[in-house]
């Protein structure tokens, strides 16, 4: 604590030509932490972030990113900012609600007033095989704060592909996860998990809830990982998979599994979800306002744990071929094999989106 | 599986269709009319046979005006586009698929030509009177369907076609659900452009169809180059049916579209409409409570007239159920392939009151069984059992 009473006369660690004059004095307690010191400042200056998903983890990411002095920070999201977000996503507020604003055009406007000095991109899209190359060029790093897996093994692919690390992270109720992948390194995220969990059973923070702390602790331990790999301390990168649950008091750090070989992405280099050969089919049905969704993993839905799960939360209706699922101005209907019909809206990303949120991917 | 979407593409094709593909690839598929090596002649040959058996298929004379397009939609454009001149006046109607509307409704908006679209009556189809009525010094064009893709109605083609022929325009028929269906005669029915597709109710595969220029029209080339012979030309060569076919034709395709016309000849095309008739009689009847479902117009002439003035196709719906989701009940768990939505015929479904959601659109094949037909009945009859 000494160290920081040292306040404004605090005396930057030149290592090299780096001139600590050049180190904005902002960051002078960032500075200060051996961790970082001026030549970290100065390489996290020249790095570029993208973040894909700016809700709960994206937000919280993006503040410490932002205030951290990274020099170019995207935030990708399609989503607008809603009255439920503002309980865990604390670049937003009230005014953005009412606004209906994009959370990415929301979220640049906040953090553009945090830090001057960072370039703050909010981007409006959704990323999907054929805009991820687009979305993402130019990032030394991607985070992960989507809410499906179905997304993550799309950056998984991306990632390993351009040898580009990645931070993946996952929250719901009061447990979390978090795992870096670099490339080449340390085991992809299909090294981990082959395959999306099953679908339907899976909670997500739609059907399951979600707190603010634990989002808070995610996204902590992931941005820490990317100051890690951004400052030029790879070496520092924790190799373990961060498992928390913030209400039964748990947090432990797990060996992952060994680098698979065989793996799908990494090892055989097969990037089917870049490819758009994996992961759902949104396909927009003859006829006004509708999206069909098919599901190309072969998997199975049990409408009636669907149904008491979502009970709670959506007006239901249905019966043994379907489940008919209100929510806000969709409707989605779902069938025992995992295809659904979104109406409400011709967005294929809208309809892949509120299933992921509802029935998961 | 049960495939009751033969109105889209017939599936299976026939086993003698994909040996006959097969065997073309395998021995003979060079560039027709480029060469003189046996290859290339034999290749010239098949198409040229194709375009008889055609010929013969629609009772037309010439064989050398049946230009090979990618499909109807194909064959659609190229005649709206070819003939049709600024200031002209195209009459059409409520019940064209989107491959006759939007041409027609581009070229509208553009200012090149005025449109009258008809609307039909609750039979679902169009009145000759209308047509006559609906006649403008201008009229260039009548631009109609033969069947309805929605309705499955056949329409008074013969009758327009009198009507057209004296009022001295241009009739162009749809016959994408109607060839390989019904019986066409060029002549006799006043036809004077009639746009096919191979993939249908002719068995062939995708990428084939055409367009049948009668000895009245003259259609302007779209798409010019190479032909083989008459290399020397500056021009495109003006004589049909190289005029309207520019590039290597898809010699593949045509010659699985020649055998399913020879089976369709062999098994005279004159006893397909009856059989498919009997078969929409047989899921009427299979069905525990037809009234439940709205079957816009059908029901009265399966049940009372045998299928009198229709084709195989039926389009209903069953109250409790988006279409969407009843064909998305019949695939995921009956596997029984049906058509939901607007079938790209918005106007027709505006006709019918199913606008926009559509209808679930049954649609029989070659291949379809009464024993199909029943299962698909029972389907239906678990599924209403539940709405």
């Amino acid at each position: 604590m000494l160290a920081f009473q040292l306040g404004e006369t605090v005396m930057m660690k030149s290592k090299d030509n780096l001139n600590s004059a050049e180190v904005p004095h902002r960051y002078s307690r960032q500075v200060l932490f051996a961790g970082i010191g001026a030549e970290g400042q100065v390489a996290l200056s020249a790095s570029s972030v993208a973040l894909v998903g700016c809700g709960a983890l994206g937000t919280f990411q993006a503040s410490l990113l932002v205030r951290a002095g990274v020099g170019s920070v995207r935030l990708i999201d399609r989503d607008f900012v809603e009255e439920s977000n503002l309980q865990r996503q604390i670049l937003f507020d009230e005014q953005d609600v009412r606004e209906l604003l994009p959370k990415a055009v929301a979220a640049e406007r906040k953090l553009r007033q945090v830090n001057s000095l960072v370039k703050v991109e909010g981007v409006v899209a959704d990323v999907n095989p054929s805009t991820i190359d687009r979305l993402l060029a130019g990032a030394d790093l991607i985070l992960d704060a989507t809410d499906n897996f179905e997304a993550r093994f799309l950056l998984n692919d991306y990632s390993v592909k351009h040898s580009i690390p990645w931070v993946y992270g996952a929250c719901v109720g009061a447990e979390g996860l978090t795992f870096a992948i670099l490339p080449r390194e340390t085991p992809c995220l299909r090294c981990v998990f082959e395959s999306a969990p099953a679908a339907g059973v899976s909670p997500t923070c739609d059907t399951a809830g979600v707190i603010g702390p634990v989002v808070g602790c995610v996204a902590s331990l992931q941005v820490s990982e990317a100051l890690k790999i951004l400052a030029g301390h790879r070496a520092l990168v924790n190799r373990r998979i961060t498992r928390i649950d913030l209400w039964g008091n748990r947090l432990a750090c797990v060996d992952l599994p060994p680098r698979n070989p065989e793996c799908a992405c990494c090892g055989r280099r097969d990037f089917s979800y870049l490819e758009g050969a994996m992961g759902s089919e949104a396909t927009t049905l003859c006829g006004r306002n509708s999206i069909q969704i098919n599901r190309r993993d072969g998997a199975k839905l049990d409408l009636a744990a669907l149904a008491s799960r979502l009970a709670p939360l959506a007006k239901l209706e249905g019966n043994r071929f379907l489940l008919k699922i209100a929510v806000d101005e969709y409707q989605l209907t779902v069938f025992p094999d995992g295809r659904a019909v979104i109406s409400g809206t011709t967005d294929p990303g809208v309809a892949k989106s509120i299933y992921a949120r509802y029935v998961g991917v | 599986m049960i495939y009751l979407d033969h109105a889209a593409t017939s599936f299976p094709k026939p086993e003698r269709v994909f040996r006959a593909m097969d065997d073309f690839a395998r021995t003979s598929a060079a560039n027709p009319g480029r060469g003189g090596h046996h290859r290339a002649t034999e290749a010239e040959a098949m198409v040229e046979d194709t375009r008889r058996l055609l010929a013969r298929l629609f009772c037309f004379s010439k064989p050398e005006r049946i230009v090979f397009t990618l499909n109807a939609t194909d064959a659609l454009n190229m005649a709206i586009k070819g003939v049709l001149k600024p200031g002209d006046h195209v009459i059409t109607s409520v019940l064209e698929h989107n491959s006759v509307s939007r041409p027609l409704n581009r070229l509208a908006a553009d200012g090149v030509i005025t449109l009258t679209r008809l609307e039909v009556g609750s039979d679902h189809r169009i009145d000759p009177g209308d047509v006559a009525r609906a006649f403008t010094p201008a009229t260039r064009l009548v631009a109609i369907t033969q069947v309805s893709n929605v309705t499955g109605t056949i329409q008074p083609v013969e009758a327009i076609g009198k009507i057209v022929r004296d009022k001295n325009a241009l009739l162009l028929v749809d016959a994408a659900q109607s060839a390989g269906v019904i019986p066409i005669t060029m002549g006799a029915a006043c036809i004077d452009l009639l746009a096919f597709t191979g993939h249908k109710a002719l068995l062939g595969p995708t990428g084939t169809g055409g367009l049948v220029v009668g000895e009245r029209a003259n259609v302007m080339p779209w798409r010019e180059g190479g032909t083989g012979g008459d290399t020397s030309s500056p021009v495109h060569p003006g004589a049909y049916p190289h005029r309207l076919e520019g590039g290597t034709p898809n010699v593949m395709g045509l010659a699985g579209l020649r055998e399913g016309i020879r089976l369709i000849l062999e098994r005279g095309v004159e006893s397909i409409l009856p059989c498919e008739r009997r078969l929409l009689a047989v899921f009427q009847g299979a069905l525990k409570d037809a009234g439940r479902f709205h079957w816009y117009g059908a029901d009265k002439t399966i049940s009372e007239q045998g299928g009198e003035g229709r084709v195989g196709l039926v389009t209903l719906n069953l109250p409790g159920f988006a279409p969407a989701e009843l064909a998305a009940i019949l695939d995921g768990q009956f596997d029984i392939a049906v058509r939901a939505g607007l079938h790209c015929a918005p106007y027709a479904h505006g006709h019918l009151g199913t606008f926009p959601d559509g209808a679930v659109r049954i649609s029989l094949g070659w291949q379809t069984t009464e024993e199909d037909m029943k299962t698909a009945a029972a389907a239906f009859n678990e599924i209403s059992g539940v709405a």
